[in-house]
């Protein structure tokens, strides 16, 4: 399984709304469990007379980013998946200015106020009604801002990236910070004599307290993050063995022209069909609906991790190479046609038939014949043309629409 | 909506708090490769309004015009902020905290912690629309993925606030 769930097609647009409102509910509940609910109790922050604003912030901040990073270093996460808001640093820094202002002005920030309005806080009520109406009057301004909003844009960048240091390190020093950043703020609310101390405190206390052995925790993960390194994946493959090479030894790795033909004429699951041979080949003949695409190509093809894509070639092995170069890359549905164009051409197009069927054989020669001639080929009968020369291949398929009149029980296996 | 007689409960450890948070966090990375919101289902709010009302308006402005067709990214925020009020509502009525009031310090009067309410809200507007995100969507989103522009955002946010709270102690302390 890999993560984030919603890129790799686990779900859908409409269990997203759903799994966005759960995901509302966990935040909303800890907001109100950590007092953001209340707009003094915020607002005290910058006072330094309680300092759980700046305390929760930052030890959700080092939590989510501790977990990223170990989830992806795993290699469960793709990091490279999950959605990184473009810098622009005027705008983000003159509007997170503004907002620090808006936030003394009105008491709350905008998923706080939906908290506190939830519990009652009529001011925040308000401030909900005047952020809704700075909305409309924002929107009318955005045009001639966009300017602006545009100005030192640096694109989706990390830290990591414009600092040129490592990801894991940049971790440990966040966490660090962090950890420095609660001993101060409790040190400060000491000094203002504030009355709101943590339940827990990191400092005052003796032994190893609850939140002591948090922070601890959280060193600790950080600091093996400096060491452990990037947390991004491969380039864009990744080669599983075990799982290729069992999937070959089962034969779970490709499938037959039989049952191709079958799908082919019954309309259903209809795969996409992909032509690795070289252009003239594929012009000469090709299964029906198959676009070409010829191995060279291969790396530069759009895929999508939901299609099943079955891949063949002629006599080569490019469709076993093929196989496993489109693998390394997941994509979970990927099959080879056995065989290939051969089998294709000496199983569904010619088959060879018996001379002489047991009466119990009919029902599968009948169906070889029937297979044969809606993809515009002839059976062969008996083993004595085996050796004829070239077979004269069928024009380019043209669109024959299955299930053709019912051939006769007796319509024997006729020559080449 | 409490009965009087239970006291409010005390807030929970905020390192604790924010454990949870962080975890909530971390589940919308892995479930859907994006983060948290706060001011986008406002700025939502605001488009519906403004293209189902004035739709004419709303062709001739680059801004209200992208609110037109719909944007299922918003839609998905609206989405997490109609959970953000119920779990709200849910936490506060477990520890008994769901009370009418309006929050204030003990200086400031009623009618002017509205108004500033009010004006607030419509300040953080502006500033959330330019940084494209708040206290949710850049601070702890970005912040945690180690965005560098939300790290810009978050340094600015705390220096704008601090700065701006010398001027506001009436209202708060």
């Amino acid at each position: 399984m890999d993560a984030p769930f919603y890129k790799f097609g686990l779900f859908g647009e409409n269990t997203s709304l759903l799994v966005a409102f759960v995901i509302g509910l966990g935040f909303g509940f800890f907001l109100e469990r950590a007092g953001f609910g209340s707009g003094n109790k915020l607002a005290r922050q910058f006072y330094f007379r309680d300092m759980a604003v700046l305390k929760v912030m930052f030890t959700a901040i080092v939590t989510a980013m501790l977990g990223v990073y170990w989830l992806s270093r795993i290699g469960f996460l793709d990091l490279s998946q999950v959605y990184l808001v473009p810098t622009h640093l005027w705008a983000q820094g003159v509007g997170g200015l503004i907002l620090g202002v808006g936030f003394v002005v009105g008491g709350y920030c905008p998923g706080t106020s939906v908290v506190a309005a939830a519990t009652g806080r009529v001011d925040a009520m308000i401030y909900m009604l005047g952020m809704f109406a700075g909305m409309v009057a924002v929107g009318f301004a955005m045009p001639s801002l966009e300017g602006f909003m545009n100005s030192a844009s640096y694109g989706q960048v990390t830290l990591a990236t414009q600092w040129n240091i490592s990801y894991g390190v940049l971790v440990a020093l966040v966490v660090l910070m962090a950890a420095g950043a609660f001993l101060a703020s409790e040190w400060a609310e000491v000094k203002t004599g504030s009355q709101v101390r943590a339940t827990q405190p990191l400092l005052g206390v003796k032994g190893l307290s609850r939140s002591r052995k948090l922070v601890l925790g959280f060193i600790a993960l950080g600091l093996f993050a400096a060491m452990a390194g990037n947390p991004y994946r491969g380039p864009d493959v990744q080669v599983r063995t075990q799982e290729l090479t069992q999937m070959v030894s089962r034969e779970a790795d490709h499938v037959t022209v039989e049952d191709l033909a079958n799908r082919l004429i019954a309309g259903t699951d209809v795969p996409r069909l992909v032509d690795l041979r070289e252009p003239e080949a594929f012009a000469r003949y090709h299964l029906p609906g198959a676009e070409n695409l010829p191995m060279a190509k291969l790396a530069m093809a759009d895929w999508r991790a939901d299609e099943t894509v079955l891949i063949y070639s002629g006599a080569d092995q490019h469709a076993a190479q093929a196989w496993v170069l489109l693998k390394s890359r997941k994509l979970p549905r990927v099959y080879t046609v056995e065989g290939g164009i051969d089998a294709w051409n000496d199983r569904v197009l010619f088959p060879r038939l018996s001379e002489s069927p047991q009466p119990n054989e009919l029902d599968a020669v009948n169906k070889k014949i029937a297979v044969s001639k809606h993809f515009g080929g002839t059976p062969r009968g008996g083993t004595a043309e085996v050796k004829d020369a070239p077979m004269p291949l069928p024009p380019a398929p043209v669109e024959v629409p299955a299930g053709g009149e019912p051939v006769k029980k007796k319509a024997k296996k006729e020559g080449c | 909506m409490n009965q009087p007689t239970h006291e409010p409960r005390p807030y929970m450890n905020p390192y604790f708090a924010g454990l949870g948070l962080g975890l909530v966090l971390l589940t919308a990375f892995v479930t859907m490769g994006r983060g948290l919101g706060g001011s986008s289902a406002f700025a939502a709010a605001a488009g519906a309004l403004v293209t189902s009302v004035a739709p004419d308006t709303a062709q001739t402005n680059s801004y209200w015009a992208g609110f037109l067709h719909g944007n299922p990214f918003k839609e998905w925020l609206v989405f997490q902020v109609l959970g953000v009020f119920v779990g709200g509502l849910v936490s506060g009525l477990l520890a008994n905290r769901v009370k009418l009031v309006v929050e204030r310090g003990p200086r400031f009067t009623l009618v002017k912690r509205l108004a500033f309410a009010f004006v607030g809200g419509g300040i953080m507007a502006f500033g959330a629309k330019l940084a494209s995100g708040c206290t949710s969507g850049q601070a702890l989103t970005g912040g945690s993925l180690l965005n560098l522009g939300s790290w810009a955002f978050m340094m600015a946010m705390f220096g704008g606030a601090y700065g701006a709270a010398w001027f506001l102690r009436k209202q708060w302390i």
